[in-house]
């Protein structure tokens, strides 16, 4: 008997959304196949790839990822140099210096230098908040409103912040919002379901479905991206047709594997390859699972993951 | 498998205010209760304009063109005994939403209805009966061979066939009830989908205990693949059942709000 191939692609859809403004501004999702699946149809948006920066500047970056900023004196002058390297579609801003439990900035400060990089660089931006839900209501907020016209992307609305936010970065200030969930499916599902309550766009809203370096718990993150699609797709559920934005740079830049140094651990050879490689791996495989962007540190990484893009998509 | 599909069932002569609204082309009751339905949940709405003898067609398109227009395209299920008045709805009905189906045909007197589908594209809800109701499992099968092999004649997708294995009043025919179920059981098997007037089990209890008698059955009828049943989506509690039940098959995912979508 003949064998015909029979296509996988589905009648539902991701939801395409665009972010930035310009020339440079990027679209992400918009497949209606599982991740890389070209064979069954084409995909309408490849993946895409951010560099991300921290108010913190050089002090707060790896010694392996400083010698790439030589001769930056400020954190704009970072984010100036960081969105020309080789594979850069957007950047992504990380206020960890707003943690009350940490540097504690205050957020006029912090507000202050994302419209500064803003007025730098002509990318498409991301804002991250410093994980403190209180703290980030109030920053992510400010941010929302400082960045009005960009179509920024604003990381993110979590299950106790999202009212603020979404009213926000949503509503107000007409940002891309995202709902950002810990590995749990149900709660990714209802946050999507909770921000549209809200009056929430759903056309603007992007997942962060969480994740974790590759090795710690990492199957679960593939695991939930894998059924994430898997609802949006074959069961046409609305409530999960979000794209899913990734940032993998704050997870692999904080373990081990990436930090210690060779001479803490001479066996495990160079420290500057292994936190490339912790990071290629991790990036890959969330690709490999669903996401449909995601956020990096390491030039060679971000270089590395476009050819592979590129490649599959 | 996706979600369970409900037919709302409130748009139907038998209820005098609608059986009005039709023979005076009255849109607004026919759009408040559509709406009900639509806003509680249901699918797919039955538009049942009894046997239509002297205006059919014309009734059915008029019926057809109003709730499509009024709410989106809405699926619909085109109800009566007057072929040519379902060919009629066919004819200006909008399938973006989904194909209409051709409610009923059975394996006796009103096989025809379905080529009619076949002709059309449409789903049809193929009663397992003959001419009376079928003796056991046995002969509801052979209905189902029947109907099965006619679609298939005509060149139908047999997932467009949905069997209705008729439910049975519980007060007179309460032996009856598992005998349904395993049907249920082995159209299921057979890759096949399922409808039926599930509240035909609960005909002539107290109003109080229908939406309770219609919920259990509901569950029980969806975990043998009963994949979808002509329903009042206003009962809240059957409508609730459906929705937990999706749960549980895995037919949709999980979330706090589940009921409210």
């Amino acid at each position: 008997m003949p064998f015909t191939a029979k296509s996988g692609k589905f009648n539902a859809k991701i939801n395409t959304v665009e972010i930035g403004t310009g020339d440079k501004a990027i679209k992400i999702g918009g497949e209606n196949v599982l991740p890389f699946y070209t064979f069954d149809d084409a995909i309408e948006n490849a993946p895409k790839v951010g560099i991300e920066i921290t108010d913190g500047g050089l002090d707060n970056e790896p010694e392996c990822v400083k010698k790439y900023y030589e001769g930056c004196a400020t954190v704009v002058d970072m984010a100036k140099k960081a969105v020309t390297f080789e594979g850069v579609d957007f950047l992504s801003i990380r206020l960890e210096g707003g943690d009350p439990n940490g540097e504690n900035k205050s957020t006029e400060e912090l507000v202050q230098l994302v419209k500064d990089i803003a007025e730098a660089v002509d990318v498409p931006l991301v804002v991250c908040g410093c994980k403190h839900v209180e703290k980030d209501a109030e920053l992510l907020d400010k941010a929302a409103a400082a960045l009005e016209g960009k179509n920024a992307m604003i990381l993110a609305a979590k299950e106790e912040n999202y009212k603020t936010i979404g009213a926000s970065a949503g509503l107000a200030y007409k940002q891309i919002v995202g709902a950002e969930s810990a590995v749990d499916i149900n709660l990714a599902k209802q946050l999507n379901v909770l921000l549209t309550q809200l009056g929430v766009d759903g056309k603007s809203v992007v997942m962060n479905v969480g994740t974790a370096a590759a090795g710690y718990g990492f199957e679960y993150v593939v695991s939930t991206m894998d059924r994430v699609k898997a609802a949006a797709l074959s069961q046409g559920d609305a409530t999960l047709q979000m794209p899913i934005v990734t940032p993998v740079a704050s997870e692999v830049w904080g373990v081990k594997e990436a930090m210690a140094s060779e001479t803490d651990m001479p066996e495990w050879g160079c420290q500057e390859a292994r936190g490339v490689d912790m990071e290629i791996e991790t990036a890959a495989a969330v690709l490999a699972a669903g996401s449909n962007a995601v956020i990096l540190k390491h030039p060679e990484s971000v270089k590395t993951i476009k050819t592979l893009i590129a490649e599959l998509a | 498998m996706g979600k369970f599909i409900t037919i709302g069932e409130r748009l139907s002569t038998t209820a005098p205010a609608v059986n009005k609204a039709f023979t005076e082309r009255d849109p607004e009751p026919i759009i408040k209760r559509a709406k009900q339905q639509l806003d509680a949940g249901a699918v797919y709405l039955d538009v049942n304009i009894g046997p239509a003898e002297s205006d059919g067609e014309e009734l059915m398109k008029w019926a057809v063109k109003l709730l499509q227009s009024e709410f989106d395209n809405v699926p619909l299920a085109l109800d009566t005994s007057n072929k040519k008045a379902i060919e009629a709805g066919i004819s200006v009905y909008n399938r973006s939403k989904g194909k209409p189906i051709v409610n009923s045909a059975d394996a006796a007197g009103r096989i025809e209805y379905v080529d009619l589908a076949a002709a059309n594209d449409a789903i049809v809800i193929a009663l397992c009966n003959g001419e009376g109701i079928a003796a056991d499992n046995d002969e509801r099968m052979m209905f189902l061979q029947t109907l099965l092999e006619r679609g298939m004649e005509h060149g139908m997708e047999e997932t467009d066939l949905w069997f209705d294995p008729l439910f049975l009043v519980v007060k007179g025919m309460q032996d009856k009830q598992l005998e349904i179920l395993e049907f249920i059981k082995m159209i299921s098997d057979m890759g096949l989908n399922s409808t039926g007037g599930l509240s035909n089990n609960s005909n002539g209890m107290p109003k109080h205990i229908r939406p309770i008698m219609d919920s259990a059955l509901v569950a029980m009828a969806m975990m043998q693949g009963l994949t979808s049943a002509i329903v009042n989506p206003n009962d809240l509690r059957l409508m609730e059942t459906i929705k937990s039940c999706d749960v549980f098959k895995g037919n949709t995912l999980y979330a706090d709000s589940y009921l409210e979508l």
